[in-house]
Protein backbone atom coordinates (compact mmCIF):
# COMPACT_ATOMS: atom_id res chain seq x y z
CA UNK A 1 0.00 0.00 0.00
CA UNK A 2 2.74 2.51 1.22
CA UNK A 3 4.87 1.80 -1.66
CA UNK A 4 1.79 1.80 -4.24
CA UNK A 5 1.61 5.20 -2.69
CA UNK A 6 5.15 6.28 -3.12
CA UNK A 7 5.08 4.69 -6.79
CA UNK A 8 2.12 7.11 -7.77
CA UNK A 9 3.96 9.95 -6.44
CA UNK A 10 7.38 9.60 -8.14
CA UNK A 11 5.58 8.42 -11.17
CA UNK A 12 3.33 11.77 -11.02
CA UNK A 13 6.69 14.26 -9.91
CA UNK A 14 8.36 12.59 -12.99
CA UNK A 15 5.78 13.10 -15.61
CA UNK A 16 4.61 16.05 -14.94
CA UNK A 17 8.34 17.58 -14.30
CA UNK A 18 9.23 15.90 -17.43
CA UNK A 19 5.80 17.81 -18.97
CA UNK A 20 6.73 21.12 -17.84
CA UNK A 21 10.62 20.54 -18.71
CA UNK A 22 9.44 20.26 -22.38
CA UNK A 23 6.74 23.22 -21.99
CA UNK A 24 8.32 25.68 -20.19
CA UNK A 25 9.94 28.94 -22.39
CA UNK A 26 11.93 29.67 -19.75
CA UNK A 27 15.13 27.77 -19.79
CA UNK A 28 16.02 28.45 -15.99
CA UNK A 29 12.53 27.30 -14.85
CA UNK A 30 12.67 24.47 -17.67
CA UNK A 31 16.51 23.38 -15.55
CA UNK A 32 14.47 23.35 -11.83
CA UNK A 33 11.47 21.24 -13.42
CA UNK A 34 13.98 19.01 -14.57
CA UNK A 35 15.37 19.05 -11.30
CA UNK A 36 11.82 17.70 -9.77
CA UNK A 37 11.62 15.24 -12.66
CA UNK A 38 14.72 13.95 -11.51
CA UNK A 39 13.94 13.13 -8.24
CA UNK A 40 11.19 11.80 -9.27
CA UNK A 41 13.14 9.51 -11.04
CA UNK A 42 15.24 8.55 -7.59
CA UNK A 43 11.76 7.95 -6.04
CA UNK A 44 11.17 5.54 -8.66
CA UNK A 45 14.54 3.84 -8.37
CA UNK A 46 13.83 3.51 -4.18
CA UNK A 47 10.30 1.97 -4.78
CA UNK A 48 11.81 -0.66 -6.67
CA UNK A 49 14.10 -1.34 -3.84
CA UNK A 50 17.23 -0.07 -5.73
CA UNK A 51 17.91 2.68 -2.52
CA UNK A 52 21.88 2.80 -3.57
CA UNK A 53 20.62 3.91 -7.41
CA UNK A 54 18.33 6.21 -5.58
CA UNK A 55 20.76 8.22 -3.39
CA UNK A 56 23.35 8.28 -6.63
CA UNK A 57 20.32 9.81 -8.44
CA UNK A 58 20.41 12.68 -6.00
CA UNK A 59 24.14 13.07 -5.40
CA UNK A 60 25.37 13.29 -9.70
CA UNK A 61 22.14 14.78 -10.94
CA UNK A 62 20.64 17.23 -7.86
CA UNK A 63 24.03 18.16 -6.92
CA UNK A 64 25.90 18.58 -9.87
CA UNK A 65 24.47 18.41 -13.45
CA UNK A 66 21.44 20.49 -12.52
CA UNK A 67 23.57 23.16 -11.28
CA UNK A 68 26.11 22.70 -13.76
CA UNK A 69 23.39 23.05 -16.54
CA UNK A 70 21.98 26.32 -14.57
CA UNK A 71 25.23 27.61 -14.47
CA UNK A 72 25.96 27.24 -18.03
CA UNK A 73 22.48 28.68 -19.56
CA UNK A 74 23.38 31.35 -17.11
CA UNK A 75 27.00 32.29 -18.83
CA UNK A 76 25.79 31.35 -22.16
CA UNK A 77 23.01 33.53 -22.23
CA UNK A 78 19.86 31.37 -23.32
CA UNK A 79 17.34 33.26 -20.85
CA UNK A 80 15.71 35.80 -23.27
CA UNK A 81 12.54 37.36 -23.67
CA UNK A 82 10.62 35.04 -26.88
CA UNK A 83 8.49 38.22 -27.98
CA UNK A 84 9.89 41.14 -29.64
CA UNK A 85 8.91 44.30 -28.65
CA UNK A 86 5.81 44.19 -31.37
CA UNK A 87 4.27 41.17 -29.49
CA UNK A 88 5.51 38.81 -32.10
CA UNK A 89 6.82 35.16 -31.78
CA UNK A 90 10.42 35.67 -31.83
CA UNK A 91 10.76 31.67 -31.70
CA UNK A 92 12.38 30.49 -34.90
CA UNK A 93 10.43 27.39 -36.60
CA UNK A 94 12.28 24.17 -35.09
CA UNK A 95 12.78 22.45 -39.20
CA UNK A 96 12.23 22.52 -42.44
CA UNK A 97 10.51 19.87 -44.55
CA UNK A 98 13.83 18.03 -45.08
CA UNK A 99 14.55 18.08 -41.74
CA UNK A 100 11.40 16.44 -40.54
CA UNK A 101 11.00 13.80 -43.51
CA UNK A 102 14.60 12.59 -41.94
CA UNK A 103 13.30 12.57 -38.53
CA UNK A 104 10.28 11.07 -39.05
CA UNK A 105 12.26 8.03 -41.20
CA UNK A 106 14.72 7.73 -38.64
CA UNK A 107 11.57 7.23 -35.73
CA UNK A 108 9.95 4.41 -37.53
CA UNK A 109 13.71 2.38 -38.08
CA UNK A 110 14.32 3.41 -33.97
CA UNK A 111 10.81 2.44 -33.41
CA UNK A 112 11.06 -1.00 -35.28
CA UNK A 113 14.29 -2.15 -33.48
CA UNK A 114 12.77 -0.83 -29.94
CA UNK A 115 9.93 -3.22 -30.69
CA UNK A 116 12.16 -5.99 -31.91
CA UNK A 117 14.00 -5.72 -28.44
CA UNK A 118 11.06 -5.40 -26.37
CA UNK A 119 8.79 -8.57 -27.82
CA UNK A 120 10.76 -11.08 -25.57
CA UNK A 121 10.20 -8.53 -22.15
CA UNK A 122 6.72 -8.64 -23.13
CA UNK A 123 5.84 -12.41 -23.42
CA UNK A 124 7.56 -13.49 -20.00
CA UNK A 125 4.71 -14.26 -17.81
CA UNK A 126 4.07 -11.16 -15.28
CA UNK A 127 5.48 -10.88 -11.70
CA UNK A 128 3.17 -11.21 -9.09
CA UNK A 129 4.77 -9.11 -6.56
CA UNK A 130 8.04 -7.77 -6.06
CA UNK A 131 10.92 -9.05 -4.08
CA UNK A 132 11.25 -8.57 -0.42
CA UNK A 133 13.55 -5.28 0.04
CA UNK A 134 16.96 -5.97 0.41
CA UNK A 135 20.52 -3.95 0.74
CA UNK A 136 21.63 -3.78 -2.88
CA UNK A 137 24.86 -1.30 -1.72
CA UNK A 138 26.99 -4.85 -0.85
CA UNK A 139 26.07 -6.87 -3.98
CA UNK A 140 26.90 -3.31 -6.14
CA UNK A 141 30.11 -3.09 -4.43
CA UNK A 142 31.12 -6.68 -4.58
CA UNK A 143 29.98 -7.09 -8.75
CA UNK A 144 31.74 -3.81 -9.19
CA UNK A 145 34.95 -4.82 -8.44
CA UNK A 146 34.85 -8.61 -9.22
CA UNK A 147 32.89 -9.05 -12.67
CA UNK A 148 32.28 -5.73 -13.59
CA UNK A 149 35.93 -4.42 -12.64
CA UNK A 150 36.81 -3.89 -16.66
CA UNK A 151 33.64 -1.72 -17.46
CA UNK A 152 34.48 0.66 -13.90
CA UNK A 153 37.83 1.16 -14.94
CA UNK A 154 37.29 1.95 -18.33
CA UNK A 155 34.10 4.79 -16.97
CA UNK A 156 37.14 5.86 -14.68
CA UNK A 157 39.59 6.23 -17.67
CA UNK A 158 36.98 8.22 -19.06
CA UNK A 159 36.21 10.51 -16.61
CA UNK A 160 40.02 11.17 -16.08
CA UNK A 161 40.30 12.28 -19.60
CA UNK A 162 37.42 14.47 -19.01
CA UNK A 163 39.16 15.68 -16.50
CA UNK A 164 42.78 16.00 -17.98
CA UNK A 165 41.02 17.98 -20.77
CA UNK A 166 38.72 20.56 -18.90
CA UNK A 167 41.86 21.35 -17.28
CA UNK A 168 43.85 21.53 -20.31
CA UNK A 169 41.16 23.89 -22.12
CA UNK A 170 40.83 26.34 -19.61
CA UNK A 171 44.88 26.76 -18.97
CA UNK A 172 45.85 30.13 -19.78
CA UNK A 173 47.86 30.44 -22.25
CA UNK A 174 50.80 31.69 -21.67
CA UNK A 175 53.61 33.60 -24.35
CA UNK A 176 50.66 34.84 -26.30
CA UNK B 1 14.98 -4.37 7.20
CA UNK B 2 16.07 -0.53 7.83
CA UNK B 3 15.68 -0.10 11.73
CA UNK B 4 13.21 3.12 12.11
CA UNK B 5 12.11 4.83 15.53
CA UNK B 6 9.04 3.26 14.59
CA UNK B 7 10.57 -0.64 15.13
CA UNK B 8 12.25 0.80 17.96
CA UNK B 9 8.87 2.52 19.87
CA UNK B 10 7.20 -1.12 19.13
CA UNK B 11 8.97 -2.87 21.70
CA UNK B 12 6.94 -1.02 24.16
CA UNK B 13 4.09 -2.32 25.68
CA UNK B 14 1.90 0.35 25.33
CA UNK B 15 2.56 0.26 21.60
CA UNK B 16 0.90 -3.12 21.01
CA UNK B 17 -1.67 -1.74 23.59
CA UNK B 18 -2.74 1.11 21.18
CA UNK B 19 -2.46 -1.26 18.41
CA UNK B 20 -5.08 -3.71 19.45
CA UNK B 21 -7.22 -1.00 20.96
CA UNK B 22 -7.67 0.90 17.83
CA UNK B 23 -8.00 -2.01 15.58
CA UNK B 24 -10.96 -2.66 18.43
CA UNK B 25 -12.53 0.19 17.53
CA UNK B 26 -11.32 0.87 13.50
CA UNK B 27 -12.55 -3.18 12.72
CA UNK B 28 -9.26 -3.57 10.73
CA UNK B 29 -5.69 -3.66 11.33
CA UNK B 30 -4.18 -0.53 12.99
CA UNK B 31 -0.74 -1.34 12.98
CA UNK B 32 -0.30 0.61 9.68
CA UNK B 33 -1.72 3.62 11.02
CA UNK B 34 -0.20 3.91 14.29
CA UNK B 35 3.23 3.32 12.56
CA UNK B 36 2.24 6.36 10.80
CA UNK B 37 1.10 8.34 13.45
CA UNK B 38 4.32 7.64 15.06
CA UNK B 39 6.68 8.38 12.23
CA UNK B 40 4.24 11.81 12.03
CA UNK B 41 4.59 12.68 15.80
CA UNK B 42 8.52 11.84 16.15
CA UNK B 43 9.57 13.91 12.47
CA UNK B 44 7.04 16.87 13.90
CA UNK B 45 8.94 16.79 17.04
CA UNK B 46 11.90 16.43 15.44
CA UNK B 47 11.74 19.46 13.04
CA UNK B 48 10.16 21.72 15.34
CA UNK B 49 13.18 20.80 17.68
CA UNK B 50 15.83 21.69 14.94
CA UNK B 51 13.45 24.70 14.23
CA UNK B 52 14.16 26.07 17.81
CA UNK B 53 17.36 24.98 17.69
CA UNK B 54 18.41 27.00 14.55
CA UNK B 55 16.10 30.13 16.49
CA UNK B 56 18.50 29.95 19.84
CA UNK B 57 21.37 29.49 16.97
CA UNK B 58 21.41 33.19 15.86
CA UNK B 59 21.09 33.71 20.13
CA UNK B 60 23.99 31.96 20.66
CA UNK B 61 25.75 33.20 17.83
CA UNK B 62 25.03 36.82 19.22
CA UNK B 63 25.75 35.77 22.82
CA UNK B 64 29.36 34.22 22.05
CA UNK B 65 30.34 37.13 19.73
CA UNK B 66 29.19 39.50 22.54
CA UNK B 67 31.45 37.60 24.98
CA UNK B 68 34.46 37.33 22.59
CA UNK B 69 34.22 40.89 22.13
CA UNK B 70 33.34 42.17 25.30
CA UNK B 71 30.37 43.21 25.17
CA UNK B 72 26.73 42.49 26.81
CA UNK B 73 24.89 41.09 23.79
CA UNK B 74 21.07 40.56 23.87
CA UNK B 75 19.96 41.10 27.26
CA UNK B 76 16.51 42.42 27.14
CA UNK B 77 14.27 39.91 25.96
CA UNK B 78 13.15 37.10 28.64
CA UNK B 79 15.99 36.77 31.26
CA UNK B 80 19.49 36.67 29.76
CA UNK B 81 17.71 37.74 26.30
CA UNK B 82 16.64 33.84 25.56
CA UNK B 83 13.68 35.51 23.84
CA UNK B 84 15.33 37.28 21.27
CA UNK B 85 14.67 34.78 18.86
CA UNK B 86 11.19 34.66 18.66
CA UNK B 87 10.93 38.33 18.88
CA UNK B 88 12.76 38.28 15.69
CA UNK B 89 10.61 35.73 14.65
CA UNK B 90 7.67 38.21 15.15
CA UNK B 91 9.09 40.84 13.49
CA UNK B 92 10.00 38.72 10.59
CA UNK B 93 6.21 38.02 10.10
CA UNK B 94 5.52 41.46 10.90
CA UNK B 95 7.68 42.91 7.79
CA UNK B 96 6.00 43.20 4.24
CA UNK B 97 7.09 40.63 2.02
CA UNK B 98 8.88 42.15 -1.06
CA UNK B 99 8.47 40.99 -4.61
CA UNK B 100 10.82 42.80 -6.63
CA UNK B 101 9.73 44.08 -9.64
CA UNK B 102 11.89 42.57 -12.23
CA UNK B 103 12.62 39.33 -10.22
CA UNK B 104 12.01 35.84 -11.38
CA UNK B 105 9.01 34.66 -9.64
CA UNK B 106 8.46 31.60 -9.68
CA UNK B 107 12.37 30.54 -8.94
CA UNK B 108 12.27 33.61 -5.97
CA UNK B 109 9.51 31.90 -4.57
CA UNK B 110 11.00 28.57 -5.23
CA UNK B 111 14.77 29.02 -3.77
CA UNK B 112 14.05 29.46 -0.32
CA UNK B 113 11.77 26.61 0.43
CA UNK B 114 14.75 24.66 -1.53
CA UNK B 115 16.90 25.36 1.11
CA UNK B 116 14.79 24.49 4.13
CA UNK B 117 13.53 21.12 1.95
CA UNK B 118 17.34 20.47 1.17
CA UNK B 119 18.13 20.68 5.25
CA UNK B 120 15.07 19.39 6.88
CA UNK B 121 15.27 16.23 4.62
CA UNK B 122 18.55 15.55 6.01
CA UNK B 123 17.48 14.87 9.36
CA UNK B 124 15.77 11.56 8.34
CA UNK B 125 18.76 9.99 8.73
CA UNK B 126 20.69 12.30 11.44
CA UNK B 127 21.56 9.61 14.74
CA UNK B 128 20.02 11.41 17.69
CA UNK B 129 20.36 7.82 19.45
CA UNK B 130 20.21 4.36 18.77
CA UNK B 131 16.57 4.48 19.05
CA UNK B 132 15.48 8.09 18.40
CA UNK B 133 16.94 8.25 14.68
CA UNK B 134 14.28 8.76 12.60
CA UNK B 135 15.48 6.01 9.92
CA UNK B 136 18.66 4.02 10.04
CA UNK B 137 18.95 3.99 6.13
CA UNK B 138 21.90 1.48 4.53
CA UNK B 139 23.22 4.12 2.85
CA UNK B 140 22.39 6.88 4.97
CA UNK B 141 25.69 9.15 4.46
CA UNK B 142 25.32 8.89 0.73
CA UNK B 143 21.48 10.23 1.23
CA UNK B 144 22.65 12.50 3.30
CA UNK B 145 24.97 14.03 0.88
CA UNK B 146 22.30 13.97 -2.06
CA UNK B 147 19.91 15.71 0.18
CA UNK B 148 22.20 18.31 1.49
CA UNK B 149 23.59 19.53 -2.40
CA UNK B 150 19.97 20.48 -2.73
CA UNK B 151 20.96 23.68 -0.58
CA UNK B 152 23.64 24.86 -2.91
CA UNK B 153 20.99 24.59 -5.92
CA UNK B 154 18.65 26.54 -3.53
CA UNK B 155 20.82 29.40 -3.12
CA UNK B 156 22.25 29.60 -6.04
CA UNK B 157 18.88 30.34 -7.49
CA UNK B 158 17.95 32.73 -4.87
CA UNK B 159 20.73 34.45 -6.11
CA UNK B 160 19.58 34.74 -9.72
CA UNK B 161 16.33 34.94 -9.27
CA UNK B 162 16.95 37.98 -7.54
CA UNK B 163 17.70 40.11 -10.53
CA UNK B 164 20.45 41.96 -8.67
CA UNK B 165 24.13 42.21 -9.19
CA UNK B 166 24.70 41.67 -5.65
CA UNK B 167 22.67 38.38 -5.18
CA UNK B 168 23.95 36.88 -8.35
CA UNK B 169 27.77 37.47 -7.55
CA UNK B 170 26.60 35.88 -4.23
CA UNK B 171 24.73 33.10 -5.52
CA UNK B 172 27.17 31.97 -7.91
CA UNK B 173 29.90 32.16 -5.50
CA UNK B 174 27.75 29.97 -3.21
CA UNK B 175 26.96 27.39 -5.93
CA UNK B 176 31.13 27.22 -7.06
CA UNK B 177 32.02 27.06 -3.16
CA UNK B 178 29.47 24.31 -2.05
CA UNK B 179 30.27 22.06 -5.15
CA UNK B 180 34.61 22.57 -4.58
CA UNK B 181 34.60 21.82 -0.80
CA UNK B 182 32.13 19.04 -1.55
CA UNK B 183 35.28 16.70 -2.68
CA UNK B 184 37.56 16.76 0.58
CA UNK B 185 34.16 16.26 2.26
CA UNK B 186 33.35 13.36 0.28
CA UNK B 187 36.69 11.64 0.81
CA UNK B 188 37.26 12.17 3.82
CA UNK B 189 34.12 10.72 4.72
CA UNK B 190 34.63 8.15 2.39
CA UNK B 191 37.85 7.22 4.59
CA UNK B 192 35.59 6.39 7.73
CA UNK B 193 33.30 4.05 4.94
CA UNK B 194 36.61 2.28 4.55
CA UNK B 195 37.15 1.98 7.99
CA UNK B 196 33.92 0.53 9.23
CA UNK B 197 32.53 -0.87 5.37
CA UNK B 198 28.96 0.85 6.17
CA UNK B 199 27.44 3.42 4.80
CA UNK B 200 24.91 3.86 7.54
CA UNK B 201 25.26 5.90 10.62
CA UNK B 202 24.34 3.48 12.31
CA UNK B 203 27.26 1.02 11.73
CA UNK B 204 29.87 3.67 11.56
CA UNK B 205 28.73 4.91 15.16
CA UNK B 206 28.58 1.59 16.76
CA UNK B 207 32.26 0.90 15.62
CA UNK B 208 33.37 3.09 17.81
CA UNK B 209 33.33 3.52 21.66
CA UNK B 210 32.04 5.37 24.01
CA UNK B 211 35.49 7.00 25.60
CA UNK B 212 38.20 9.48 23.35
CA UNK B 213 40.63 6.91 22.75
CA UNK B 214 37.60 4.84 20.92
CA UNK B 215 36.55 7.40 18.69
CA UNK B 216 37.85 7.13 15.41
CA UNK B 217 39.27 10.60 15.54
CA UNK B 218 41.83 8.97 17.07
CA UNK B 219 41.79 5.94 16.29
CA UNK B 220 45.08 6.64 13.56
CA UNK B 221 46.75 9.92 12.24
CA UNK B 222 45.00 9.41 9.31
CA UNK B 223 41.54 10.05 10.41
CA UNK B 224 42.86 12.48 12.83
CA UNK B 225 43.72 14.59 10.11
CA UNK B 226 40.31 13.48 7.97
CA UNK B 227 38.92 14.99 11.00
CA UNK B 228 39.94 18.30 10.53
CA UNK B 229 39.65 18.54 6.74
CA UNK B 230 35.93 17.23 7.30
CA UNK B 231 35.38 20.28 9.61
CA UNK B 232 37.10 22.61 7.51
CA UNK B 233 34.95 21.76 4.56
CA UNK B 234 31.84 21.85 6.40
CA UNK B 235 32.62 25.20 7.25
CA UNK B 236 33.07 25.82 3.62
CA UNK B 237 29.61 23.92 2.60
CA UNK B 238 27.76 25.90 5.36
CA UNK B 239 28.83 29.15 4.54
CA UNK B 240 30.12 29.93 7.60
CA UNK B 241 32.99 32.35 8.31
CA UNK B 242 35.95 32.23 7.34
CA UNK B 243 34.11 30.74 4.19
CA UNK B 244 31.30 33.17 3.95
CA UNK B 245 31.98 34.93 0.66
CA UNK B 246 28.55 34.40 -0.51
CA UNK B 247 27.35 36.35 1.80
CA UNK B 248 30.27 38.88 2.25
CA UNK B 249 28.44 41.67 3.75
CA UNK B 250 31.36 44.05 3.14
CA UNK B 251 31.34 43.53 -0.63
CA UNK B 252 28.11 41.69 -1.38
CA UNK B 253 25.60 43.79 1.23
CA UNK B 254 24.18 39.81 1.90
CA UNK B 255 24.79 38.05 -0.70
CA UNK B 256 22.39 36.03 -2.41
CA UNK B 257 19.67 36.97 0.03
CA UNK B 258 20.20 40.39 -0.20
CA UNK B 259 16.85 41.04 -1.91
CA UNK B 260 14.50 38.48 0.32
CA UNK B 261 12.61 39.84 3.37
CA UNK B 262 10.60 38.73 5.53
CA UNK B 263 9.98 35.39 6.41
CA UNK B 264 11.81 34.54 2.78
CA UNK B 265 14.70 35.26 4.53
CA UNK B 266 14.22 33.91 7.66
CA UNK B 267 13.92 30.45 5.78
CA UNK B 268 17.40 31.11 4.41
CA UNK B 269 18.72 31.90 7.91
CA UNK B 270 17.17 28.90 9.74
CA UNK B 271 17.84 26.55 6.70
CA UNK B 272 21.85 28.23 7.45
CA UNK B 273 21.54 27.59 11.01
CA UNK B 274 20.15 23.84 10.91
CA UNK B 275 22.32 22.98 8.18
CA UNK B 276 25.23 24.01 10.77
CA UNK B 277 23.77 21.76 13.30
CA UNK B 278 23.41 19.02 10.75
CA UNK B 279 27.18 18.91 9.50
CA UNK B 280 28.22 19.17 13.14
CA UNK B 281 26.23 16.16 13.93
CA UNK B 282 27.67 14.18 10.95
CA UNK B 283 31.40 15.55 12.13
CA UNK B 284 30.62 14.15 15.82
CA UNK B 285 28.89 10.87 14.59
CA UNK B 286 31.44 9.97 12.34
CA UNK B 287 34.82 11.24 14.50
CA UNK B 288 33.65 11.74 17.47
CA UNK B 289 32.18 8.51 18.46
CA UNK B 290 28.08 9.99 17.92
CA UNK B 291 25.88 8.78 20.27
CA UNK B 292 27.81 6.28 22.68
CA UNK B 293 28.07 6.57 26.15
CA UNK B 294 30.64 4.78 27.90
CA UNK B 295 30.39 1.69 30.34
CA UNK B 296 27.62 0.48 28.45
CA UNK B 297 25.06 2.83 29.77
CA UNK B 298 23.21 3.85 26.24
CA UNK B 299 22.28 0.37 25.66
CA UNK B 300 20.97 0.23 29.12
CA UNK B 301 23.18 -3.12 29.69
CA UNK B 302 24.70 -2.09 32.99
CA UNK B 303 21.46 -0.23 34.55
CA UNK B 304 19.56 -3.68 34.12
CA UNK B 305 22.70 -5.46 35.55
CA UNK B 306 22.68 -3.27 38.51
CA UNK B 307 18.67 -3.34 39.39
CA UNK B 308 17.77 -6.11 37.93
CA UNK B 309 14.25 -5.46 38.69
CA UNK B 310 14.01 -2.48 36.36
CA UNK B 311 11.39 -3.25 33.35
CA UNK B 312 13.89 -3.96 30.15
CA UNK B 313 12.02 -1.64 27.97
CA UNK B 314 12.72 1.70 31.00
CA UNK B 315 16.37 0.62 31.24
CA UNK B 316 16.82 0.75 27.54
CA UNK B 317 15.11 4.46 27.03
CA UNK B 318 16.99 5.63 30.09
CA UNK B 319 19.56 4.61 28.25
CA UNK B 320 18.86 5.75 24.35
CA UNK B 321 17.89 9.61 26.70
CA UNK B 322 21.46 9.75 27.64
CA UNK B 323 22.80 8.66 24.07
CA UNK B 324 20.28 11.85 22.67
CA UNK B 325 22.13 14.20 25.45
CA UNK B 326 25.88 12.61 24.41
CA UNK B 327 25.10 13.50 20.95
CA UNK B 328 23.71 16.97 21.58
CA UNK B 329 26.38 17.84 23.48
CA UNK B 330 29.25 16.49 20.92
CA UNK B 331 27.14 18.71 18.46
CA UNK B 332 26.76 21.81 20.00
CA UNK B 333 30.59 21.85 21.12
CA UNK B 334 31.41 21.82 17.54
CA UNK B 335 28.64 24.62 17.10
CA UNK B 336 29.97 26.36 19.55
CA UNK B 337 33.58 26.05 17.75
CA UNK B 338 31.81 27.10 14.85
CA UNK B 339 30.70 30.20 15.84
CA UNK B 340 33.72 30.82 17.62
CA UNK B 341 36.06 30.49 14.69
CA UNK B 342 33.48 33.06 12.50
CA UNK B 343 34.43 35.51 15.01
CA UNK B 344 38.38 34.63 15.48
CA UNK B 345 39.22 34.65 11.66
CA UNK B 346 39.03 37.07 9.04
CA UNK B 347 37.18 35.89 5.88
CA UNK B 348 39.11 34.80 2.52
CA UNK B 349 39.51 36.08 -0.35
CA UNK B 350 37.80 34.47 -3.07
CA UNK B 351 40.96 32.45 -4.79
CA UNK B 352 42.77 31.47 -1.74
CA UNK B 353 39.12 29.46 -0.93
CA UNK B 354 39.66 27.42 -4.08
CA UNK B 355 43.49 27.35 -3.90
CA UNK B 356 42.62 25.82 0.16
CA UNK B 357 40.16 23.64 -1.78
CA UNK B 358 41.89 22.42 -4.81
CA UNK B 359 45.91 22.42 -3.62
CA UNK B 360 45.74 21.81 -0.34
CA UNK B 361 42.45 20.03 1.48
CA UNK B 362 41.75 17.93 -2.07
CA UNK B 363 45.08 15.99 -2.17
CA UNK B 364 45.43 15.67 2.29
CA UNK B 365 42.04 13.92 2.04
CA UNK B 366 42.95 12.03 -1.20
CA UNK B 367 46.02 11.10 1.16
CA UNK B 368 44.17 10.00 4.19
CA UNK B 369 41.89 7.66 1.97
CA UNK B 370 45.06 5.75 0.80
CA UNK B 371 46.77 5.78 4.35
CA UNK B 372 43.39 4.41 5.94
CA UNK B 373 43.48 1.64 3.32
CA UNK B 374 47.21 0.77 3.89
CA UNK B 375 46.11 1.16 7.69
CA UNK B 376 43.84 -1.56 7.48
CA UNK B 377 45.64 -3.72 5.36
CA UNK B 378 48.99 -3.59 7.75
CA UNK B 379 47.31 -2.90 11.30
CA UNK B 380 43.77 -5.40 10.27
CA UNK B 381 42.01 -1.62 11.67
CA UNK B 382 43.47 -1.96 14.90
CA UNK B 383 43.83 2.01 16.87
CA UNK B 384 47.17 3.13 17.57
CA UNK B 385 46.49 2.61 20.88
CA UNK B 386 45.61 -1.06 20.92
CA UNK B 387 49.42 -1.51 19.17
CA UNK B 388 50.81 0.71 21.83
CA UNK B 389 49.08 -1.06 24.43
CA UNK B 390 50.21 -4.65 22.85
CA UNK B 391 53.44 -3.82 22.15
CA UNK B 392 54.33 -1.95 25.75
CA UNK B 393 53.01 -5.88 26.73
CA UNK B 394 55.18 -7.32 24.76
CA UNK B 395 58.00 -5.20 25.83
CA UNK B 396 56.90 -6.32 29.52
CA UNK B 397 57.32 -10.16 29.05
CA UNK B 398 53.46 -10.52 27.77
CA UNK B 399 54.03 -13.02 24.99
CA UNK B 400 52.08 -15.90 25.44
Amino acid sequence: MFLKIMFVLSALLTLGGAFLTASSKNLMHACVYLLACLFGVAGLYATLGADFLAAAQLVVYAGGVVILMLFAIMLTGGVQEFVNKFGLDKTPSMGSGKTYTIAGLSMIVTAFIVMKILAPVFKTPAQTDLPAFTSTVEKLGVLLVTDHVLAFEISSILLLGALVGAAVISRPRRGK
Amino acid sequence: MNSTVVSYLSQAPGYALAVNKLTELFGFDATGFVNFLLFFLVAFIVVNVMSAIGGLGTYAERKISADLQMRQGPNRVGPYGLLQFLADGVKMIGKEDVLPAQADRFLFLVAPLMCMVGVFASLAVLPFSNGFTLTNLNIGVFYLLGVSSLVGVGIFLGGYASNSKWSMLGGMRGASQIISYEVPVTLSILAIVLMTGSLSFDVITEAQGGLPHEWFVLHNPFTFIGFFVLFIGALAETNRAPFDLPEAESELVSGYHTEFTGMRFAFFALAEYVEVFVVCGVCAALFLGGYKVPFDLGTGELIMKTFPAVHPMLAKQIGNILQLKVFVLKTLLLYYVVIWIRWTLPRMRVDSLMVLCWKYLTPIALFNLVGCAVWLWAFEGKSVWTLIFKSGVAAAGGHH
